[in-house]
């Protein structure tokens, strides 16, 4: 080739057109590696190697785009834009970073786990209670879910009347945790809050269920003004979300438990409750016919006292005035003289069963 | 059924209900008064099992788009 036809380039012309190159070629790419050298600058930079047995490249991301925690030895799988830097260095711009593999998934949960609840997101204090009975509740959910379908089965099986807003979101994937981010904003942007925030998903790999380990999702659950109910995966599969919730459901199913009562129950209860009332009205209406039984027993017992009294003082004006009859004391062998108690002078006696009439012989003073 | 208790939620009914059984548990209860208020329970009570057994939940798949 002659030399006027070797391209001829500036050096940044030639990194310009490298870059233009690997675009062209690649675009965003996919990467699996293992993480070394992971270090922050300025708390801004994000720099690392991604690697395996026999490569390693450089990567390059700003810490705002790291959604789950990473550190060396963690497999991960990267989404990057692969670039020569102007010092010609090759480097991938990492665009999302998520850990891969069962132990990294782990890993990464343990390490976002403890940060959070350092910071006391995880706290007993923070949780609030959901109504009893809420009217207006909003559903966070993939439509096409059967976590969804389930969750809305028993909700209609136990409860009526209830306005449910539904936002349809992906819940799985990369765009998952945005997506809800969004929804969670919107309602709570409502001028009328719904009371409760349902957010759930069906059973998945941990891979499937990562979604709800994102650190800016979990933190949006926690800052969610409307309390918050999440139901991801089955009983076994515990979710960052799941546990800065307000409530924790084991599944989708559980979360529709939890949200509204069961209306056979509530009949039960209503008729218990009428009940209690009769109850309180029967004690009542008992209660006042035993206090006027009680008064009545009162006045009959204050009728006897007066009336014992009252014969009591009959009798001894009785036997007063037996005292003072004279029969009583010609009974005892004493008279009544009469007449004149002169000699000569004429008198009668009064005995108890005789009169005598007598001449007076004699007066003798004593 | 009247016109206005109709138009309250179940939860609405339920907490008036609660709070006519509290009258009934309380101080205030008089026995002059226990007849026309426990009607008045016993008919939130029935409006209550109807409305728990006639109404639908209202589920609305938002249009909202979510992705962007």
């Amino acid at each position: 080739m002659a030399s006027d036809q070797i391209p001829k380039f500036s050096v940044s012309d030639f990194i310009a057109v490298l870059n233009q190159s690997l675009e062209y070629s690649f675009g965003t790419v996919e990467i699996e590696g293992e993480v070394a050298s992971f270090r922050v600058n300025q708390g801004k930079w994000v720099f690392f190697d991604i690697k395996d047995a026999t490569g390693s490249v450089n990567c390059f991301m700003s810490l705002f785009q790291l959604r789950v925690p990473v550190e060396d030895g963690m497999k991960v799988v990267v989404r990057a834009v692969p670039k020569i830097t102007a010092w010609g260095k090759f480097s991938l711009t990492i665009q999302s970073i998520r850990p891969s593999g069962e132990g990294s998934l782990k890993k990464s949960f343990e390490l976002l786990k403890a940060k959070l609840d350092k910071e006391g997101l995880f706290s007993p204090e923070r949780k609030r209670p959901l109504p009893e009975i809420p009217a207006h509740i909003a559903v966070i959910s993939s439509t096409s879910a059967a976590g969804y379908a389930d969750f809305i089965k028993i909700l209609n099986d136990r409860w009526s009347g209830l306005i449910v807003d539904v936002a349809h979101v992906q819940v799985q994937g990369e765009s998952a945790p945005e997506q809800i981010m969004r929804a969670i904003a919107y309602f709570n942007s409502r001028e009328t809050l719904p009371e409760v925030l349902v957010i759930i998903r069906g059973g998945g790999s941990a891979d499937d269920l990562a979604a709800f380990n994102d650190e800016p999702l979990v933190r949006a659950i926690a800052a969610s003004r409307i309390p918050t109910i999440v139901g991801v995966g089955h009983e076994i599969d515990v979710s960052l979300a799941d546990m800065v919730a307000d409530v924790r459901a084991a599944t989708p199913s559980n979360a529709a438990q939890l949200v509204v009562p069961d209306r056979k129950e509530l009949t039960n209860t209503l008729g218990q409750l009428v009940r209690r009332i009769l109850v309180r009205i029967d004690g009542m209406v008992d209660d006042y016919l035993k206090d006027t039984q009680a008064m009545l027993r009162q006045g009959w017992t204050m009728l006897d006292v007066r009336v014992d009294l009252l014969q009591s003082q009959l009798v001894t004006s009785r036997q007063v005035m037996a005292a003072y009859n004279p029969k009583a004391v010609l009974s005892r062998g004493y008279a009544i003289v009469r007449g004149e108690a002169t000699t000569g002078g004429m008198i009668t006696i009064e005995q108890q069963e005789r009169i005598i009439t007598a001449e007076v012989k004699d007066v003798e003073t004593i | 059924m009247s016109k206005q208790s109709e138009q309250k939620s179940v939860s609405e009914k339920m907490n008036e209900l609660s709070k006519l059984v509290a009258w009934f548990e309380g101080d205030d209860f008089e026995l002059e008064q226990a007849l026309d208020t426990y009607g008045k329970a016993e008919q939130l009570a029935t409006e209550i099992e109807h409305d728990l057994v006639n109404l639908k939940n209202e589920i609305t798949v938002l249009k909202e788009k979510f992705d962007t």
